[in-house]
């Protein structure tokens, strides 16, 4: 055991005395984490990057509904999400949106409230033709596809609410009518009454509930997310680094020394293995301590947090030494690392979130550890502890110790710790 | 030209001696733009998100609700059990999951007793737009049965009913009269996509496209300082000091044979997204080589000044890899621009891959032509000028 130790804790002592590897396993990922929190809007103190996005409105209407739905884009309800300005131009403000200045281009044509609301006047008799429709316009910037959307949903929204209105005190009136209930003097003070309903506080016949998984007990932060997706991407970096040292002792004669002394061929491996485990679970220590101290990125439970750790870096582990098992040199084992943690941290879910992949993907996503161990930081994150974590760490537990028997096989066929 | 020819094949040859370089060059960058636009749908499928909603009423007015969510364009319904959808929910699958309860019908909602339940994964945004969708569509389907309890209000204070018979008839018509009107209800909104001279179609893919022919062609020219400082460890430089090449000679004949390369490697990656992607890549081939060659142009010469502040090939090496993520990512190679924070927008202007993700969008999706990309092929031989001029002046060969 004194020997693993030993061997493990040189291969440490030599990690950290390669200035190049560190720039890579610790440097690289603290810029990313930091980069993403900036993109993310983090840093900023928004929940997502989306706010101030660029709206023209043209009010051609000049009615009600049309200064009620510019008012809408210009309250204080909206003032963080938008940035609303007035144009009086339907084909400059276009031209706007093609010249990639706004997100989108909100055009209330002339008459859009009188082809809601009849003009004073109008009657309501059996020869009343209902207006014909007016649209309004949302011009869209296809480079902004989100932000556009938004626009759109909120325009909606507003849509709903009139047309929410109009359906409620229309049958009220209709039926009064049939009913002979009203008196024909009046109609047109009933029927004035017809659309104030639109201000009425919205229709509650069906509640909505809404369940925000975790909210009640931690506010999910999205460096929870992204700082551990990036600092196992890096773990595999450090996994296949450590398999190098393999080869390279081999390239290098220190392997056959260590083999003629009284150390037997197990021990070697096993310190090698050892080693490669001590660099992962230092390097993810120090990116979640680092996380956590200048980004106070919240890991959620701390036992839940270390076993986990111990766990990913065990798993990632394996395939360090599968990669190593499978290489010749020590330049094929830095090539092949750089490969598999580059494919691994898209397929795992290290910048894109699972859930926006295919089902295939999602599936293949199991074979890295990024994507396991991404489930278990989430998972703590969300509030949960150490009994939350079985599956997750069950799988990294398994796959680090079936990927290490399929090395030892193949290291013992190819002679690799032989002298 | 000879000089500069043959070290640039000579370059070239040392890159793609190792087998493995393919991989970077091409494989690589494939798969990472098959797999990111695999998670965006193209613009011929239905984009919209997908809200797994559970029907354990299965009744009339669930049937509307479902129907009104079908009509969304925000989200994508897909009926589900309880039991796989709050699965999936749990394994962080689905965004976002509607469930309407047994026992939702026009008698719940006349007494008030009616309540859906919507499960959100929380700071998702998606979640955030579905549940927009979700209390669109309950609040039209609410609001027919509103309208019909209004009239019922309205009419009990002008004349009683005679009878609760007579009532209930009364809601029955008053019901089928709202849910007729809103039937009816002309489409009072329409969304044009901003049209462009050649009425490009908006394909999200573009970007992704864009982002990774980015991110992988400026990774390996930020590496031409793993060539000078592989050059100098071997003393190779200090040989030519002995032969009659000047120092312009070695560098313009390095430089020039990697950006030749990078092109080469654009055009295979446009190729894909042309032929594989069906991306309107082709449509201005002129502005498209202007903006490939000045972006290529721009990393080259980044990639030259970090090769005179470093020492050795691994730190040359790491550094092009961490340089190279951090631009593509501030850059808006990885994630679109407009999800930044306005001040991160215009923050990341003062990096190349930000100019060169805005010129290949103002083609791609733009359908803009070679005066749209002047700005950003100017900001991207500015950038080249700069670098070269500080590479060119740091330039020591040992």
């Amino acid at each position: 055991m004194n020997k693993l130790l030993l061997i493990g804790i040189k291969d440490l002592k030599l990690m950290f005395r390669d200035r190049a590897a560190l720039t890579f396993m610790l440097l690289a990922p603290f810029l990313l984490t930091l980069a993403m929190g900036f993109v993310t809007g983090r840093f900023s103190g928004g929940s997502t990057g989306i706010s101030d996005i660029p709206v023209i409105i043209v009010n051609l209407d000049q009615g009600d509904l049309g200064n009620a739905l510019e008012d809408l884009f210009n309250s204080e309800d909206l003032a963080e999400l938008m940035e609303p300005s007035a144009s009086s131009d339907p084909e400059s403000a276009r031209k706007l949106i093609e010249s990639n200045e706004a997100s989108a281009t909100i055009i209330i044509p002339k008459g859009f409230t009188q082809s809601i609301i009849p003009a004073a006047g109008a009657t309501f008799g059996q020869d009343y033709v209902e207006p014909e429709p007016i649209q309004i316009e949302v011009y869209t910037n296809p480079s902004s596809p989100t932000s556009a959307g938004i626009v759109k949903a909120v325009v909606d929204e507003f849509i709903s609410r009139i047309e929410e209105g109009r359906t409620s005190g229309m049958p009220s009136f209709l039926q009064l009518m049939q009913s002979g209930l009203v008196d024909p003097q009046n109609i047109e003070a009933e029927a004035g009454t017809l659309f104030q309903i639109v201000e009425q506080p919205e229709s509650n016949a069906i509640a909505l509930t809404k369940n925000t998984e975790g909210a009640d007990a931690v506010e999910f932060d999205l460096l929870s997310y992204f700082a551990p997706g990036i600092a196992l991407m890096f773990l595999m970096y450090t996994v296949s680094y450590g398999g190098r040292s393999i080869l390279a002792e081999r390239a290098g004669g220190t392997l056959p020394r260590l083999m003629i002394s009284p150390t037997q061929t197990a021990q070697v491996l096993g310190g090698k293995v050892l080693g490669i485990f001590f660099m992962g679970v230092v390097q993810v220590g120090i990116l979640i301590l680092a996380s956590t101290t200048f980004f106070q990125v919240r890991w959620g439970d701390a036992l839940g947090v270390i076993v986990l750790i111990l766990a990913a870096v065990l798993g990632a582990t394996g395939w360090g030494m599968l990669i190593t098992a499978f290489a010749r040199t020590p330049a094929q084992v830095a090539n092949t690392g750089t490969i598999v943690m580059l494919i691994f941290s898209i397929l795992g879910g290290s910048f894109i979130s699972l859930e926006n992949f295919p089902p295939f993907i999602q599936t293949i996503s199991k074979i890295t550890p990024i994507a396991w161990g991404l489930d278990g930081f989430t998972t703590l994150a969300l509030g949960g502890t150490l009994p939350n974590l079985v599956e997750p760490v069950t799988a990294l537990l398994i796959m680090g110790a079936v990927l290490f028997g399929i090395a030892v096989v193949l290291f013992n066929r190819n002679g690799l710790v032989q002298l | 030209m000879k000089k500069i020819f043959a070290i640039a094949w000579k370059d070239a040859i040392i890159r793609f001696a190792s087998k493995t370089e393919w991989l970077f060059f091409i494989i690589l960058p494939i798969t990472f733009t098959f797999l990111v636009a695999g998670g965006i749908p193209s613009g011929d499928d239905d984009n919209r998100i997908r809200l797994l909603v559970v029907d354990e009423a299965q009744t009339s007015i669930s049937q509307q609700i479902i129907s009104e969510l079908e009509n969304s364009t925000a989200v994508r319904a897909e009926i589900v059990a309880r039991e796989d959808a709050e699965s999936q929910f749990d394994n962080r699958h689905a965004s976002v999951v509607f469930i309407i309860p047994a026992g939702i019908d026009i008698e719940s909602l006349q007494n008030g007793s009616a309540q859906v339940e919507l499960l959100q994964q929380p700071n998702n945004l998606n979640a955030t737009i579905a549940e927009r969708a979700v209390l669109t569509a309950i609040r039209r389907v609410s609001s027919s049965i509103s309208a019909a309890q209004n009239a019922v209000n309205v009419r009990e204070a002008k004349q009683p009913f005679a009878t609760e018979a007579d009532k209930q008839t009364y809601f029955e018509d008053s019901l089928e009269l709202a849910q007729s009107i809103r039937e009816d209800t002309p489409e009072r909104v329409t969304m044009i996509e901003g049209t462009t001279p050649d009425e490009i179609d908006y394909d999200p893919r573009t970007n992704t496209s864009a982002g990774q022919l980015i991110t992988w062609v400026f990774i390996p020219l930020f590496g031409i300082s793993a060539l000078f400082a592989s050059e100098r460890q071997k003393g190779t430089l200090r040989r030519l000091l002995t032969t009659p090449s000047r120092k312009a000679t070695f560098l313009l004949g390095t430089i020039s044979g990697q950006v030749v390369l990078a092109l080469i490697q654009m055009f295979l990656l446009v190729g894909f997204g042309i032929f594989a992607m069906k991306l309107g890549w082709g449509r201005e081939p002129l502005p498209l080589f202007v903006i490939l060659f000045t972006s290529a142009l721009a990393a080259a010469a980044f990639g030259t000044t970090l090769g005179t502040f470093i020492k050795t090939a691994g730190q040359a090496s790491g550094l092009s890899i961490m340089f190279g993520m951090l631009f593509a990512m501030l850059g808006g190679c990885m994630y679109p621009l407009e999800l930044f924070p306005p001040a991160i927008q215009s923050a990341v202007r003062i990096l190349p891959t930000t100019w060169a993700m805005e010129g290949m969008l103002d083609l791609g999706l733009r359908g803009g032509g070679l005066v749209d990309i002047l700005p950003e092929a100017g900001v991207l031989l500015g950038f080249a000028v700069l670098f070269f001029t500080v590479g060119v002046l740091r330039f020591r060969y040992e």
